[in-house]
């Protein structure tokens, strides 16, 4: 097996899928990229188990299929202090000794058994296909990230919850205190499907993403997914479980209705919030008809700050409290001018909408729950 | 003896209320006054919380068994005591202290710390500590003690001495000569099991405790010996302290017969966990540890715990308390004893949860909590926590020998 590659290109690539690669692998042999030739091109493999990302390189000049597989680190290590220049691999698939040839030295690993690194899962007959736009598959991602849970006890939360049906895609990530739901009605599937895409492959695409210029072709069955990107390629193990009904818990009836400007509703927060209890953060709202006021204090160290923003406010006066940095990560999430808080009670969960629509076919909903105040 | 010679010249008194719980009762009473009365609980299993100095002279003392006490001294008066207006007239005390001392710490319900370092400049620490002892007496009308000295352990030993309704005050140059006389019962860390072991050791007197190696009493005790030795030595550096954020918060009971109905037990610990967490949301509070206590009737004690997320709210508490009931009650044997704690404690309130805590429960705990706010904690409680006290109540009536609770002395540290 002998391949000639640009230092430069191997290192984008290697570094593209090296972010797969876990530090505490139960196999030895995931600490390896897996090199694969065939014909003219090569396809290199980084993988925990769980996610597999696989990338694709064509060469001019390559002889013999094979597999191989090397050492991550080294890798890395030595192809980062390369200016551009041609590198020479010249592989002995008996002995797996790995040589690289540049300009001026030569450099010998030992590599390992491509056949010992584990085979891809393959997709059930009847799996589901389609095609996302890059910018869709984007935006679902980047708007749903952040509201994930960490919670060991409910692994479905830990991911982001991807519905389709032939009206619609949805995007949805909660983590039982805050929840987004993003749908976009310019995508329609044939059938109604869903699947729960994990944390780390979520993230994987997300740095993917922004580089791409064509559709993803997604294909899914209830275990795995695969995406199919340019130059890449994502296979990831799906979070098994029933996402819970999580339309159920959005209150419908939200009479109060408070429209402000986003970006003084974020500072203002942001000021604030200094001044909240370290271990709850809780920030309380008071509205009225045409102000809020947004305070917090903290008695433990006799601390306390009240501010008030002009809002258009619908709706009878109340006080609910929210965990600060919630709120804030909510308002950063959000793009347009004004936003929309609509609340019900002090006990119910408050929605939090972009008062003006970005794009004609997405639908944007935050919600956060209240904390328990005056109790 | 170095650290003799280093240690700073502070001015710390120590109060101490006579008699607190007794004081409390006469105030409402007067006929109680000058009679023999002992506090504690009603049943016979419960123990004297407080005890007046008339009784003490049958032998009566506080942490003594009920029954026995009532047999040494017959024709004392019994009262049950009320913890809600012993805290009441505590906190009374606390803000005519807080008023005028410089530093101080609360101890426990009857006890304050004070440092009045410097306060020698106006008209001597002895004639301030005396002004604030007759202030104390004419505005809350109960009686206190006070000892002054350089730390907190001799200032504890002298009102110990100066007891009852007195004051000492024990100078740099004499804490030694009046430490040294003493029985090593009056250091305060010194227990029945310490003061047993001790006196096996031929130890009598405070003296005698110093003239032992420290090395020895190390090797005795562990850490503690070295701090008995030191404090034998008039030697104390913990600070007046004056706030100490609570850690953990507890109860506990005590039956009157051993039982192992498990039915009754688990209504008790509901009872009990529901009384708790109305406590821990009053004071803004959650808890991420709660942990569960048997007593076998054999005095095995043992308890189990578990981490969980930060809460305040009765179901999730509730449901750990079970189940670490259920795992830690494994021997068939009898329980004389049963307790729950919360602690790691943060101040804060609860984040409600989008899938689990409904509108309805929410308001159902703020309604719950502002009832018992205005009509004491247990004017509204879970039936499944209710059906102990319904049979306690229906066995009042057909057996006169009923399971309550003793009076619990919380000490806040």
């Amino acid at each position: 097996m002998r391949f000639v590659v640009s230092s430069t290109e191997l290192l984008k690539h290697l570094n593209a899928i090296s972010r797969v690669i876990s530090s505490k692998n139960t196999l030895p042999i995931l600490d390896n990229f897996l090199f694969k030739i065939e014909g003219t091109t090569l396809l290199i493999t980084a993988s925990d188990l769980e996610t597999t990302l696989i990338t694709k390189i064509d060469l001019e000049n390559s002889a013999a299929d094979g597999l191989i597989a090397v050492q991550a680190k080294i890798m890395l290590d030595t192809l980062k202090e390369f200016p551009e220049q041609p590198l020479t691999f010249n592989i002995d698939l008996e002995t797996f000794a790995v040589e690289i040839l540049s300009a001026n030295g030569k450099f010998s690993i030992v590599g390992h058994n491509g056949e010992d690194f584990p085979a891809l899962p393959s997709l059930a007959e009847n799996h589901n296909a389609l095609n996302l736009p890059h910018d869709l598959l984007l935006a679902g991602i980047n708007k749903t990230l952040f509201a994930t849970a960490d919670d060991e006890l409910r692994p479905v939360m830990n991911g982001i919850f991807v519905e389709l049906s032939t009206e619609e895609i949805a995007f949805v990530a909660s983590d039982a205190h805050k929840l987004v739901r993003y749908k976009r009605n310019d995508v329609k599937y044939t059938d109604k499907a869903s699947f729960i895409l994990p944390k780390k492959p979520a993230s994987l695409l997300k740095s993917l993403l922004p580089r791409e210029d064509s559709d993803v072709k997604l294909e899914f069955d209830d275990k795995n997914a695969f995406f199919t990107l340019n130059g890449f390629k994502l296979v990831c193990r799906l979070v098994e479980g029933k996402y819970p009904a999580y339309n159920s818990v959005i209150p419908t009836n939200n009479p109060n209705e408070l429209v402000i400007d986003r970006v003084d509703f974020f500072t203002t927060l942001k000021r604030v919030s200094v001044f909240a209890n370290q271990a709850s953060n809780l920030v309380r709202l008071k509205l009225n008809p045409s102000e809020l006021i947004v305070s917090a204090q903290d008695i433990d160290f006799a601390i306390s700050a009240v501010e008030t923003i002009k809002c258009e406010y619908e709706g009878q006066s109340m006080e609910i409290g929210f965990k600060s940095t919630f709120l804030v990560e909510i308002l950063s999430n959000l793009s347009s001018e004004h936003v929309k808080l609509k609340l019900s009670d002090p006990s119910r969960a408050g929605l939090l909408l972009p008062a003006e629509k970005e794009l004609e076919y997405e639908d944007v909903l935050m919600l956060l729950m209240p904390m328990m105040i005056n109790a | 003896m170095q650290e003799i010679g280093q240690q700073s010249n502070k001015t710390i008194v120590h109060y101490d209320l006579d008699t607190f719980f007794v004081s409390v009762e006469r105030l409402q009473n007067s006929q109680l006054i000058g009679k023999p009365v002992i506090i504690g609980g009603g049943s016979d299993r419960g123990v004297v919380a407080s005890c007046s100095y008339e009784s003490r002279l049958f032998g009566v003392r506080s942490g003594m068994p009920m029954k026995l006490a009532r047999r040494l001294c017959p024709e004392s008066f019994l009262i049950r005591g009320d913890m809600e207006r012993y805290s009441h007239y505590s906190n009374v005390v606390t803000q005519i202290i807080a008023e005028r001392a410089p530093l101080y710490e609360k101890a426990s319900i009857d006890e304050h710390y004070l440092d009045i370092t410097g306060m020698d400049r106006f008209f001597g620490c002895m004639k301030w500590a005396q002004e604030l002892r007759h202030t104390i007496v004419k505005e809350s009308g109960l009686p206190i003690s006070f000892g002054l000295s350089v730390n907190k352990t001799v200032s504890k030993i002298a009102t110990g001495e100066a007891k009852p309704s007195g004051e000492k005050e024990v100078p740099q140059g004499v804490v030694r000569p009046f430490l040294n006389p003493l029985s090593i019962r009056k250091i305060p860390m010194v227990g029945a099991k310490t003061y047993y072991l001790l006196r096996s050791m031929g130890i009598e007197t405070i003296q005698m405790l110093t003239e032992i190696p420290m090395e020895m009493m190390q090797q005795v005790l562990g850490e503690n010996g070295t701090l008995m030795w030191k404090k034998a030595h008039g030697i104390d550096n913990t600070p007046v302290k004056p706030y100490s954020e609570q850690k953990s918060m507890s109860t506990e009971r005590t039956f009157e017969h051993d039982t192992t109905d498990v039915y009754f037990l688990e209504q008790l610990l509901v009872g009990m966990t529901e009384k708790l967490a109305f406590q821990l949301r009053k004071q803004q509070k959650m808890t991420s540890c709660i942990t569960v206590k048997i007593k076998y009737s054999n005095f095995d004690t043992h308890s189990q715990q578990l981490r969980i997320p930060y809460t305040q709210f009765d179901h999730t508490l509730l449901e750990t308390a079970k189940d670490l009931f259920r795992k830690l009650y494994q021997r068939r044997m009898l329980i004389r004893l049963i307790g729950v704690r919360f602690s790691h404690l943060v101040s804060g309130t609860q984040q409600l949860d989008l899938f689990e805590d409904t509108s309805e429960r929410v308001r159902l705990y703020q309604s719950m909590d502002q009832i018992r706010s205005r009509f004491g904690s247990s004017a509204i409680r879970r039936a499944s926590g209710l059906a102990v006290r319904q049979a306690i109540d229906e066995m009042k009536m057909t057996a006169p020998s009923i399971p309550s609770s003793p009076l619990v002395i919380n000490r806040r540290y």
